[in-house]
């Protein structure tokens, strides 16, 4: 048992070696469905077993390599300025899952949000109550931080980004300023590594732009479901917030779009599955051709003359693009 | 060269330099009869506002003796300097350096030293500068005009009309018919002086429960001196705090400027703080903020570090791993960080409030004064679960062409230029205002959550019924949904 171990251990080694030399990513062995040992740095072995933010949505995890980094500024962009509300609840939901593999859970959950004055009152102050009902957050564990400029914004997130005693700090800031550069990212990325803490770099109607940020999403919202109820969907209702993801940029380097849907009861991501979207084309109205009967096809003899048969292809000889279409 | 002010109607000599005393003009005299003798005479209008922030200025620098100055009238300062003399030298020496920087400063100032305010005032105005043994209040009053007992005008007439033209006339006459007809406030005036009845000064500044001060050798410049000068203050000032078995909860840098000036600066903590490091790293952010405020000129000559409020020191045992777990201080100190950068307002916390209006349910207070409350016990907030992520603090007014039924959300909506087209939407829930606080005639308010074509969701609210009232109802956007 134990040379067993050892033996594993030489093997991960011998891994690690190789990915190494090879320059392969660590994530991209996690998405080969490798363990790997991490480096035995303080902030990696608080990071938890594997230093990732499981969203619990398979294929977007595969796609970042396992999660969302927990110990890395993680950018999140919205598009325009409407869109705050859902890069704010995105955010969040993202945040509160690490409470939940916090594996002390008598320590407290606090999180800093930090933004300008200004843009607070342009896209609205983060409102307790609402925190609360869709994260589960209590009003005493939130600290809201509002700085009059943008170095002082920053200033302030330096100085969170190393405290181990909040959970997850959040910056706002709006439109894509000169003095949030590659450095001054690169300060906060290291800052989060060494406290083991993430950092949401929340960035209201920007584009992207280069920063040391090794994740960046681009949230969007998404149509809402019907409240679903024992009886089926309720007609009329808005139920769940769903959010559209797409991976900008992640160390990885794989595409992916995805629409995910918040449970705020659960505190889940969840896929949205094709048939409770909306179609996005309507049905036709006359299917030409009906999918083929399931099992084998056995050929009868006919009754009639085999000339009659003659111009009709036979299944085998269907053509390839009038084959089984897919569903989804 | 006379200063002129208006009274009654009339424009007055209301101060006067030695020159035109020479002249035989005096204090009252009307401008035009002044102008009349002398029209060579150059008035100039007095400013009450200037000379009072003068006063001021000079309270403020007359600190550096004692912490309890107060203004007196328009045109004097009280000093109380029990138990501070000694720091000086003794009484003399003390006097004579207050009336020597204040002749280098360009000031003509009359000094009095006694041991009740009374005599001082009396000493000052009419001896210059002078020490009154204590005990000896009377024979220095006895001499006096009836004006060196600080009484009113009526009362002074009156009595210069029965032929009490001295202090010491007063003195010598009979009490009780005094009081009855001149008043309680001449004998408790005559007593005050006298040392009978105890007067206080009113300081004009709270007096810090602990001060430190230091002298540097030069005036010092450098920001970094301070700095250095502030770190070594507050290592004395822990000596103290940790006597006191206390923490500093407001700590004061005081800065006397070579040239009178005074620059104070404040910092608060959130929890009762002695270390050293600390207080300098607080007082360090604090200089950074206002660096372009602060002018050296030709440098600081006194360097004063005061704690204005202290609180019990609550000691705890770090763990043998030598990491403090469980307790926020480091959170604390970045809040106080925070806070000396950049305001009271920088780092807030929610707090839930007894309200069901959605923007008066929750407060946002300072970090510092939570902990106070220390009410950590409580869980989420209760309520309904539907409130928006972010709220606007002042509602923003939408417009709302048409509305399918009228009690019904709006179809479309035009909210900051933009014309929103309502996909769903979910509703009413009808708020009703606090008639306790502000009125029954507030308008109740439908809320409704609707959502865009793109998936965005918004709280809208109509304020008022339709047929409630003569004014249509109105719309507003109050909050966005994740």
């Amino acid at each position: 048992m134990a040379s067993n171990v050892v033996a594993q251990a030489a093997v991960f080694a011998l891994r690690r070696k190789i990915a190494k030399i090879e320059g392969t990513l660590p994530e991209k062995l996690v998405a080969a469905g490798v363990a790997i040992l991490h480096p035995s740095g303080s902030a990696w072995a608080e990071a938890g077993a594997s230093g990732f933010l499981h969203t619990g949505v398979a294929r977007l995890d595969n796609v970042l390599g396992g999660g969302v980094p927990a110990a890395a500024l993680t950018e999140i962009h919205g598009g325009e300025m409407r869109d705050a509300g859902a890069v704010t609840g995105f955010a969040l939901a993202l945040a509160s899952l690490s409470r939940n593999r916090e594996p002390d859970r008598e320590k407290r959950f606090l999180v800093l949000w930090i933004g300008m004055s200004q843009a607070f009152a342009e896209t609205g102050f983060p409102h307790a109550p609402g925190l609360g009902a869709l994260t589960g957050l209590a009003p005493d564990e939130i600290i809201i931080a509002q700085a009059p400029k943008l170095t002082d914004a920053l200033w302030i997130a330096e100085e969170a980004a190393r405290l181990r005693e909040l959970s997850a700090v959040f910056l706002e800031i709006h439109g894509n300023p000169v003095r949030l550069d590659l450095t001054a990212t690169r300060r906060l990325h290291r800052r989060a590594q060494l406290a083991g803490r993430p950092v949401f770099l929340l960035r209201q109607a920007a584009r992207a732009e280069p920063t040391a940020a090794p994740l960046r999403l681009v949230v969007s919202p998404a149509p809402a479901t019907a409240r679903s109820t024992l009886t089926g969907p309720l007609a009329d209702t808005i139920g769940c917030p769903a959010f559209t993801v797409t991976v900008s940029k992640s160390r990885t380097a794989l595409p992916g779009q995805f629409i995910l849907e918040w449970n705020p009861h659960e505190r889940a991501f969840q896929e949205r599955q094709p048939e409770n979207s909306r179609p996005v084309v309507s049905a036709p109205a006359v299917r030409p051709d009906i999918s083929p009967a399931a099992g084998a096809v056995v050929a009868f003899k006919s009754a009639r003359p085999a000339a009659a048969v003659a111009h009709q292809p036979s299944r085998q000889q269907h053509p390839a693009h009038r084959g089984a279409r897919r569903t989804g | 060269m006379l200063i002129s002010h208006r009274d009654n109607n009339t424009q007055r000599i209301a101060a006067l330099d030695e020159q035109a005393e020479a002249l035989r003009l005096k204090r009252g005299m009307g401008i035009a009869d002044a102008r009349a003798m002398y029209p060579s005479v150059e008035v100039v209008e007095a400013e009450p506002a200037a000379d009072r922030s003068l006063l001021e200025s000079l309270a403020d620098w007359c600190d550096r003796y004692t912490p309890l100055v107060a203004i007196e009238g328009a045109d004097g300062l009280f000093l109380d300097i029990s138990g501070c003399a000694h720091l000086f030298g003794g009484e003399r020496p003390m006097l004579d350096d207050v009336l020597a920087r204040l002749f280098q400063q360009g000031f003509h100032a009359r000094a009095g030293l006694a041991s009740t305010p009374g005599a001082a005032w009396a000493a000052a105005r009419f001896l210059g500068a002078g020490i009154v043994a204590p005990g000896k209040e009377d024979q220095l009053l006895a001499p006096l005009p009836l004006t060196a007992l600080r009484i009113e005008p009526a009362v002074r007439v009156s009595l210069e009309s029965v032929g009490l033209r001295t202090a010491g006339a007063v003195m010598s006459a009979p009490r009780a018919p005094l009081a009855r007809r001149f008043g309680k406030q001449l004998l408790i005036r005559l007593d005050q002086a006298r040392g009978q009845i105890e007067e206080a000064i009113s300081p004009r500044l709270p007096v810090p429960a602990l001060s430190v001060e230091r002298q540097p050798v030069e005036p010092i410049v450098l920001t970094e001196d301070i700095k250095a000068l502030t770190g070594l203050l507050a290592e004395t000032l822990r000596k103290d705090l940790e006597r006191r078995g206390e923490g500093a909860r407001i700590l004061q840098l005081t800065l006397f400027r070579v040239d009178g000036a005074v620059c104070r600066i404040v910092i608060g903590t959130s929890r009762p703080m002695r270390e050293p490091s600390l207080i300098g790293r607080l007082f360090q952010e604090k200089l950074a903020a206002i660096e372009s405020d602060i002018d050296a000129g030709y440098g600081f000559e006194l360097v004063r570090l005061s704690a204005l409020a202290v609180a019990d020191f609550e000691m705890e045992q770090a763990d043998l791993a030598g990491g403090a777990e469980g307790n926020d201080e480091a959170l604390a100190v970045f809040a106080d960080r925070v806070r000396a950068r950049l305001g009271e307002q920088a780092v807030l916390k929610p707090v839930a409030v007894e309200s069901h209006i959605p923007e008066r349910s929750i407060v946002m207070v300072p970090f510092a004064e939570v902990s106070e409350r220390n009410d950590r016990e409580r869980g989420p907030v209760p309520g309904p679960a539907d409130r928006p992520l972010r709220l606007f603090r002042h509602p923003e007014p939408v417009e709302v062409a048409a509305t399918e039924v009228p009690e019904g959300p709006p179809l479309h909506f035009r909210w900051r230029r933009v014309l929103h087209k309502v996909a769903r939407s979910e509703g009413p829930e009808r708020i009703a205002p606090e008639w306790w606080h502000e009125g029954k005639d507030m308008p109740t308010r439908d809320y409704f959550r609707v959502e865009d074509g793109d998936g965005r969701r918004y709280w809208l609210y109509r304020q008022g019924l339709y047929g409630a009232s003569q004014e249509a109802p109105r719309w507003f956007m109050h909050g966005i949904f994740a």
